[in-house]
């Protein structure tokens, strides 16, 4: 069947399912917030009773439900996990605006509150999705005591980490690169500071963060194995409050209040690492050393800010802006080296409310990634830099047509400017010089259509179609992506459900097959370099146990077409013809992810299990003037079998919580050399004994993962608000993991043929590197 | 502030020390691995003809200790070695010769000099006694000459002295160097050896500089060898090769040879300028 022929079917489904429903209704709609600082509550849960329908506030806070028009009152539940429910008495003869706000209280009810939202997310068409508050996230155990909401995400099955302490994310099978990660909808091309080790996430400044790994809506779209949606809070509109914490590393602060009461609100948050004032005071002490090896400088820092007015019953705007930089530098007599890069984001966001049944969300995002690095050497001098460029205007209207039916559609337009590589280098007078580096323009699209409607009591589906392209220097490309949920609710407590999803990715990301970096660039698609591509099914229940444990379990396979990767010894620093060092093949990936949560209770928590399977093949180099070696199909870095993680968190008493992790995975693969061989016309004409030769990519496995980390929060109760204590454990059995492996020779003093000495080659050992032992940290926290 | 900082470097101090011991040797089993026959051929007009035939091992096979055991395991003797060039064919005597000049040993040797054309190939033909045949071709290129070398003494410390070396730069093709700089004798380690192309070259003009390293008095060699983009490739291979072991950010390369058969290495010319210069005021 066509994908035209696909299209009206859903067309004729959902106008079979308008007319069903017409009967006499009303419409109940408006936003659901936090009483205490006016914070929407995405995904509180509204339920009427006598219609035994419900629904759930969207992204942006906004709810609509259908209730059958009539003259006798009807009761309206607004609940969300951690408030008090609010029960609303209306009379349904009219479309009613009803903005209710939520406040903390004594949580008797918290297990139905729990119950409703488990039951809301078995209901929904939704899977293959995880979700974190900054909550939950703040009492987990953190390295170096920094949370770090993608750090902790990492913990829930199907989304397993990188190298040891890294914040990439390999979502079934994907590499780092194919994930979308937005942060209040403009896009974060390079989500992490020193290299992975820290996100560029103030956990102060999120609101909360989604993550989807498959049956992706028809709205999300540029990326082949997740979107991470990140928002961030709107700002108290209540009171002036602010928060921080002092840290190993790092001191953060966060002002948030209202700039006209209830109406409009700001926030700013910002925090920055300290290492480098003590390190110049190390240097400046040993300044008069001539043995003493100054320490160069780092830190990073962040700042959010955010302001949003409420213009009118039906309006409200939102401007917010990120910005952070990781800063390197050294100051030598012969030698400087500035080295900096960083995100800058900023959103200007209009929702209107046109009906009780339309919302719209229009939005202009800016997104800037960068790096330089400048050096100085005797004369010399030597700069080069990236960047990536976005100005995107998107807009997204939601129809609420009845509880059963509601259609989602729009479309975005995004210009793209890239610098890559873009060197100079020269002396001082000027004697010498060269230059490399290109600009590059392109402009990508999307527009979709997305409909989800129940059928019958027990079926829900969710059809949408994406029609997305890039244009660039003439060359277009165009995708349809198609994608379908399917929902089978077998009774309240247990449903089924199905997806399929296309997705484009005309963004590439050039980077080693090693950790991480900074200099690691987007390039667009061109005529050469074709968008990657990828389908996903996936198949899976939930099923709710004993109202307070909500069981998951997915299978999922997934193809991965057009997969970019790189010819064996790419040369990706600045480099005039790049794109002779991509090959491009194939790939997929399948695997089954079970969850157990429970988020009620003094004892919270989770335990998730992943078994992935990812596999890469019939990767063609686009020039051949370099090869790509390996012909036979191969496992990624990230292929890990299984991975287990358990999350526990304890609320021992009014002033204590204890909290804890465990993580076992099996060992991410490494491409090592299996021969060797001896060369004499090495790097500074010296012989070289031992001489790697690389066989097969990804040939080995490291050693299993394993790690436990501990956290107790000791909170204190001063008269000016609240503060507490905060104790991480990293790494409590103190095991080495992984972080690479290599092998070398050890040798002994020789002599030569001429009777010179030389090094003597004598055994050959495998060596591993571990990061990180045992770590404890502190960290002060507070609020007022 | 004071008691701050020394508190803070005594945690540093403590992390440093729970951070000990975080190498350590593990069992690791590696993949079969089927030895190879290594090539290294280097041309150079005006000089014998020399050729190194080795076997590549499995990364874990044991290294012996003694010099001519080592010899002995690694060197492929018995091999029926032809270079054709020209309608002439050099066969090679499997003898151990050592370049005293350059240290390098090489296990192939004709006396006849390389001959200084440019306008053909030259063929390389190896037999090896278990039936192995390996072969290779390559052509040498004219020697790029150094147009001058410029000393410059630095305007702070007028007793340090920067090597700024120039030479031509033909726009029009694709040119490939090899650039060395050795201080005092050739066999010594070289201050500076990399390969480059001329893929950042604006003008006619290519230049080479040095850091402020020298003294009055010091002797600069200067070579500028103009290879071909398969020796490039081969040189950048195994550079990538031998980085990437032991370093996560590095790009592990299989080795780009240019020898056809069972076998890896390279089979080059060498065209070389070499400039001798004394460092003066």
């Amino acid at each position: 069947m066509s994908l035209q022929k696909i299209f009206c079917c859903l067309i004729a489904l959902a106008a079979a399912g308008s007319l069903a429903a017409q009967e006499l209704t009303i419409n109940v709609s408006g936003t659901v917030s936090d009483a205490e600082t006016g914070e929407t509550l995405i995904g509180a849960t509204i339920y009427s009773g006598a219609s035994a329908s419900g629904t759930s506030a969207n992204e942006y806070g906004f709810y609509s439900l259908t209730l059958p028009q009539g003259n006798d009152s009807i009761d309206i539940e607004f609940s969300y996990v951690g408030f008090q429910p609010v029960i609303r008495k209306v009379l349904p003869n009219e479309d009613i605006q009803l903005n209710i706000e939520l406040g903390t209280g004594v949580q008797l009810v918290e297990v139905t509150v729990k119950a409703n939202s488990y039951q809301e997310s078995i209901r929904s068409t939704e899977m293959s999705v995880e979700e974190l508050s900054t909550k939950e996230v703040k009492v987990i155990p953190a390295f170096l005591g920094e949370t770090d909401i993608l750090k902790t995400i990492q913990l829930k099955p199907g989304i397993p980490s990188g190298s040891e302490g890294v914040t990439g994310l390999f979502v079934r099978g994907g590499s780092n690169d194919q994930n979308l990660i937005i942060l209040d909808e403009a896009v974060v091309y390079n989500a992490n500071h020193l290299f992975g080790f820290f996100s560029t996430f103030n956990t102060d400044a999120i609101k909360d963060l989604k993550l989807y790994k498959g049956g992706f809506p028809a709205q999300y779209g540029g990326r082949l194995s997740s979107v991470i949606d990140v928002r961030m809070k709107e700002g108290n509109n209540r009171k002036f409050s602010g928060a921080g914490g002092i840290g190993l590393i790092t001191s953060r602060l966060t002002l948030e209040g209202p700039i006209q009461k209830e109406k409009s609100s700001f926030i700013v948050s910002g925090r920055r690492t300290y290492v480098d004032i003590f390190t110049r005071q190390i240097n400046r002490r040993n300044e008069d050393d001539p043995d003493y090896n100054p320490i160069p400088d780092y830190y990073f820092y962040d700042l959010n800010t955010k302001v949003n007015f409420t213009l009118g019953e039906k309006d409200r705007l939102f401007l917010s802006g990120y910005f952070g930089r990781d800063v390197f530098g050294f100051d030598g007599d012969f030698f400087d080296f500035d080295f900096f890069w960083g995100n800058a984001t900023g959103t200007a966001r209009w929702n209107h409310v046109f009906s009780p049944k339309l919302f719209a969300n229009t939005t202009f995002t800016y997104s800037n990634y960068e790096y330089n690095i400048k050096t100085k050497v005797e004369g010399f001098s030597f700069e080069v830099g990236s960047d990536v460029r976005d100005a995107n205007l998107k807009t997204d209207f939601y129809y609420a047509m009845n509880n059963d039916h509601t259609m989602r559609f729009g479309g975005n337009v995004t210009h793209h400017t890239f610098g890559v590589a873009r060197l100079q280098a020269g002396s001082d007078d000027g004697e010498v010089n060269f230059s490399s580096g290109d600009d590059y323009t392109g402009t990508s699209f999307g527009f979709y259509g997305g409909d989800e409607m129940s059928i019958g009591t027990h079926w829900k589906i969710n059809a949408g179609l994406r029609l997305s392209g890039f244009v660039n220097d003439g060359n277009v490309d165009v995708g349809i992506e198609p994608r379908l949920a399917a929902l089978y609710n077998v009774n309240p407590d247990l449903s089924f459900k199905g997806s399929y999803a296309r997705m484009y990715q005309y963004l590439h990301l050039i980077a080693t097959d090693g950790i991480a970096l900074p200099t690691d660039i987007w390039y667009p698609t061109t005529e050469q370099i074709r968008p990657q591509r990828s389908d996903q099914v996936a198949l899976g229940f939930e099923y709710l146990l004993n109202d307070r444990f909500l069981l998951t379990n997915e299978y999922y396979y997934k193809w991965i077409d057009r997969k970019v990767a790189f010819v064996d010894g790419a040369q990706l620093f600045a480099n005039n013809d790049i794109e002779g060092e991509f090959a491009i093949g194939e790939g997929y990936g399948y695997g089954m992810e079970l969850g157990i949560e429970k988020q009620e209770g003094d004892l919270t928590g989770w335990v998730g299990y992943t078994l992935s399977i990812a596999r890469l093949e019939n990767f063609k180099e686009i020039n051949g003037l370099r090869d790509f070696s390996t012909e036979t199909r191969f496992a990624p870095r990230y292929d890990r079998r299984h991975d287990i993680s358990l999350v526990l968190m304890y609320e021992l008493s009014r002033r204590i919580t204890l909290s804890g992790t465990a993580v076992y995975g099996s060992g991410d693969r490494a491409w090592l050399p299996p021969g060797r061989f001896t060369f004499q016309d090495a790097w500074g004409g010296e012989a070289s004994s031992v001489t790697p030769v690389y066989g097969d990519r990804n040939n080995i496995r490291l050693p299993f993962f394993f790690r436990t980390d501990l956290g107790l929060i000791y909170k204190l109760f001063p008269n000016w608000g609240e503060s507490d204590l905060t104790l991480s454990i990293f790494n409590l059995t103190n095991r080495r993991n992984a972080f690479f492996l290599f092998i070398e020779p050890e040798f002994e003093e020789g002599l030569n043929p001429d009777g010179f000495p030389v090094e003597v080659p004598t055994r050959i050992v495998a060596k591993q590197v571990s990061l990180f032992p045992i770590l404890g940290s502190l960290t002060w926290n507070f609020k007022f | 502030m004071k008691n701050l900082i020394c508190l803070y470097c005594c945690v540093f101090v403590a992390l440093l020390f729970s951070c000990g011991n975080l190498e350590q040797e593990i069992e690791l089993e590696l993949p079969p691995y089927e030895s190879q026959i290594v090539v290294e051929c280097y041309l150079i007009p005006g000089q014998p003809m020399t050729l190194l035939l080795t076997k590549s091992a499995a990364y874990f096979d044991p290294l012996p200790t003694e010099n001519f055991e080592f010899l002995e395991r690694i060197l492929e003797d018995s091999a029926e070695v032809a270079i054709r060039h020209n309608g002439v064919t050099y066969e090679m005597r499997n003898e151990l010769f050592f370049n005293a000049t350059t240290s390098k040993l090489f296990n192939y040797v004709n006396p006849e000099l390389v001959p200084e054309e440019f306008e053909n190939d030259f063929f390389l033909n190896i037999k090896t006694k278990d039936g192995r045949e390996i072969t290779s071709q390559t052509r040498l290129l004219p020697v790029v000459p150094i147009d001058s070398v410029v000393v410059e003494f630095n305007e702070e410390q007028d007793t340090l002295a920067r090597v700024l070396t120039y030479l031509p730069e033909d726009p029009s093709t694709d040119n490939y160097y090899r650039r060395m700089l050795h201080e005092g004798s050739l066999d010594s380690i070289p201050e500076q050896d990399f390969t480059t192309n001329d893929d950042f070259v604006d003008d006619e003009q290519l230049v080479f500089g040095s850091g402020f390293d020298f003294k009055e008095g010091d002797i600069v060699i200067n070579s500028i060898f103009h290879i071909d983009r398969e020796y490039f490739d081969f040189l950048e291979s195994v550079f990538f090769a031998i980085d990437a072991n032991g370093n996560p950010f590095g790009q592990p390369a299989a080795i780009n040879s240019n020898v056809e058969g069972d076998a890896i290495g390279i089979f080059t010319g060498l065209s070389v300028d070499r400039v001798v210069t004394v460092v003066e005021k």
